[in-house]
């Protein structure tokens, strides 16, 4: 991460920071304890409102956002994300959610999350994927991957830079993730590096982010998601 | 089979001969001379062309109609495209439009004390009561405008012939001879035009309401509304009949609108706000018996888990099971797909996990692509699919993750755990397990399965071809 997202309290090098936004305080605090020791978390907050304050106030390098809040115009985390970013804060955001319809997770990554992991996430599992959001990564989950291959179809085309298509490539790997792979388990099965993987991954998520493909809206209409 | 009757574009004056002629099959200057021909009778030609004009819809209008036919979907899709950029509830507001979607059903859960976060959809009450308010309303009228306007269209057209013709029959009979009494056929033809119209203005919904509250559907009921419309008409008849003169009907009729309308005037706001004050308490006890409905499922449900966990805090892999258990069961309800075949290979595999999840108490979860109808090539698979699931809880240990992807050439299942994994040329040869279960049963419908295991765990890959032909 840039310097100029460090804290002023100038903290190891190497840490993440990172704001939690979950309307239940149980939940936050049994994330605040699942985190790892290269995490800190700078603040809480448990409304669209409280959300926006804080995260313009401290400027984490993660948030870590709940889909459903309370406050705001109802949008919970998609609005928290979109006043953010209105206001010009260059936190990453990645999505928590108690829940896994695709309803939930198209709309908060349509509005800028980086990644989206549901909230049975272990404590290892949660801080591997802070640190890679925080590096700029996108998180997909098995699930998230098999939204992508739900939306897109499991048709390859040639054509590697079109918005509305997946490449061959990745294709194998959100095939690969849906399957339960993890980022490294992909690359070894793909005689790939995990930058590489890193990189496909993001392109998906670009995709997914800016598609306004026939099908994808077809698709979201049919679940009644756009 | 005979095209429709519609008018062309490459007509002469409106399209009308060459519409006629390309329905009847017939060349378009017998048409045409046959129009001259009858407006040579009196004129025949010239109304005959008219009606038709009126009447027949080009074939732009035609597609408009269809269109419009197909109608809610382009709908939802407009409401959908807005109230994705609104994020205000607009998305609450197409669930309610769609009323059995998980959305509506779980929105009052916002609101509900009884679950408090559990709101998938948009926890504001606001939202919620958009989306319960609307659905009576607007549900069914917004589903219905299609194929209801069609209906509605040929309807009025068939009452305008009716009372053409009846009208036509007066005029012979008249020129028969018989003496017809004009000053009493119009005032009834005139009352039975207002209620006919009056009648009409009102929606299917409001119309069925209020043929409810007047008790109509059952026969004594009919019976009272039909007479009590014949004796206003009658009062009506006799108030005119009894004036006698033109000029002082005319009076009367004028007066008898001025006071309507001053009455009319003043009493609308009250209408309407007795109108309104009905609408919302109807969809107050909507919201309010969904919100008994969740609070007796969660109790049910919720609740009971909660106190068996309390129960077996000691026991770990009992809170574990029961917890997941729950939340699956929970899940299920709240966000059940509704597009989703209940009896499809995913939900077979959906409902395998869980049960092999309640069996060792390890999270087995199952990413869908596509779904396949469950024929019993698919059933085959869905069994080898569970004993690789089962073996994988069993002896791994850990949790296990399912993949289906189901395309138009094959339909592929990948199990996989990251267990200590296993030499599968090690395993006994009397062990049935994977030998018998897993790869005889594929062989057996013409698919495959494959195993690997290393030090990072176990996948078992099991591919299905599809006969060509089907598709995904």
């Amino acid at each position: 991460m840039d310097a100029v997202n460090e804290p002023p309290e100038g903290p190891a090098p190497g840490t993440v920071s990172v704001v939690i936004v979950d309307d239940h305080g149980i939940f936050r605090a049994g994330l605040r304890a699942a985190l790892g020791p290269a995490i800190r978390v700078l603040g809480e907050a448990a409304t669209v409102e409280e959300a926006e304050t804080v995260i313009d106030g401290v400027r984490p390098d993660v948030v870590l956002l709940d889909v459903h809040l309370p406050g705001g115009r109802g949008g919970g985390g998609a609005e928290v994300i979109h006043r953010c970013t209105r206001r010009g804060v260059p936190s990453r955001f990645l999505a928590l959610s108690v829940s896994d319809s695709a309803e939930d997770v198209v709309a908060v990554i349509r509005a800028g999350a980086r990644g989206y992991v549901t909230k049975t996430i272990s404590g290892p599992e949660i801080t591997d994927a802070v640190q890679r959001i925080a590096s700029g990564d996108a998180v997909f989950s098995p699930r998230l991957a098999g939204f992508v291959l739900d939306a897109f179809g499991t048709a390859s085309v040639a054509v590697d830079d079109e918005l509305d298509r997946l490449s061959a490539r990745e294709l194998e790997v959100m095939r690969l993730i849906a399957r339960g792979y993890s980022y490294k388990e992909t690359a070894k099965e793909l005689f790939i590096s995990v930058k590489t993987v890193e990189t496909h991954v993001s392109a998906v998520l670009r995709k997914l982010q800016l598609s306004s493909r026939h099908e994808l809206t077809r698709w979201a209409t049919e679940r009644r998601l756009l | 089979m005979r095209p429709p009757l519609l008018r062309t574009s490459d007509g002469v004056i409106a399209g009308v001969c060459a519409g006629l002629a390309a329905h009847l099959g017939i060349p378009r200057s017998w048409v045409r001379v046959g129009m001259a021909v009858l407006t040579l009778a009196s004129g025949a030609g010239v109304f005959l062309y008219a009606w038709l004009w009126i009447f027949v819809p080009t074939a732009s209008d035609q597609a408009a109609m269809l269109g419009r036919r197909s109608g809610p979907a382009a709908f939802m899709h407009d409401v959908g495209a807005t109230g994705h950029r609104n994020d205000d509830g607009g998305r609450a507001g197409v669930a309610g439009l769609t009323s059995p979607t998980p959305g509506s059903a779980a929105a009052p859960s916002g609101q509900g004390p009884a679950a408090p976060g559990a709101a998938p959809e948009d926890p504001t009450p606001a939202a919620a009561l958009r989306a319960t308010g609307d659905r009576p309303g607007r549900g069914p009228s917004a589903g219905d405008v299609g194929p209801d306007r069609t209906d509605r269209a040929g309807r009025r057209e068939i009452l305008f012939g009716t009372a053409l013709l009846v009208a036509a029959a007066v005029l012979v009979v008249q020129l028969l001879g018989v003496q017809v009494d004009w000053g009493f056929l119009v005032p009834i033809a005139v009352v039975a035009t207002g209620a006919a119209l009056a009648w009409s203005q009102l929606d299917d919904v409001r119309r069925a309401r209020v043929m409810n509250r007047a008790g109509a559907e059952r026969a004594g009921g009919a019976l009272r509304l039909f007479a009590g419309i014949v004796l206003v008409i009658a009062g009506v008849l006799v108030a005119l009949s009894s004036s006698g003169s033109w000029t002082l009907t005319m009076a009367t009729l004028v007066a008898v609108l001025a006071v309507l309308v001053g009455v009319g005037l003043v009493l609308a706001p009250w209408g309407l706000k007795f109108w309104r004050d009905l609408e919302s308490e109807q969809a107050a006890r909507v919201r309010e018996t969904e919100r008994a409905e969740i609070a007796a499922h969660l109790h049910d449900s919720v609740l009971q888990t909660l106190a068996l966990i309390q129960n077996r805090a000691d026991s770990e892999t009992d809170v574990l099971r029961l917890a997941r258990a729950q939340e699956r069961e929970l899940r299920q309800w709240l966000f059940a797909d509704p597009i989703r075949d209940p009896v499809s290979l995913a939900e077979r595999l959906r409902s395998m996990a869980g049960e092999i999840e309640d069996l060792y108490g390890h999270p087995v979860t199952v990413v869908a692509v596509g779904d396949a109808p469950l024929e019993p090539a698919e059933d085959a698979l869905a069994q080898a699919a569970r004993e690789a699931m089962l073996n994988a809880a069993k002896h791994a240990g850990v949790a296990v993750s399912v993949y289906l992807e189901a395309g138009p050439e094959a339909v592929e299942v990948f199990v996989r755990d990251r267990g200590p994994g296993f030499d599968p040329a090690a395993v006994p040869a009397d062990r049935l397990g994977i030998r018998e279960s897993i790869n005889s049963r594929m062989q057996r419908h013409g698919g495959t399965a494959e195993l690997r295991s290393d030090a990072d765990g176990t996948e078992v890959r099991l591919r299905l071809p599809r006969p060509t032909g089907i598709p995904a």
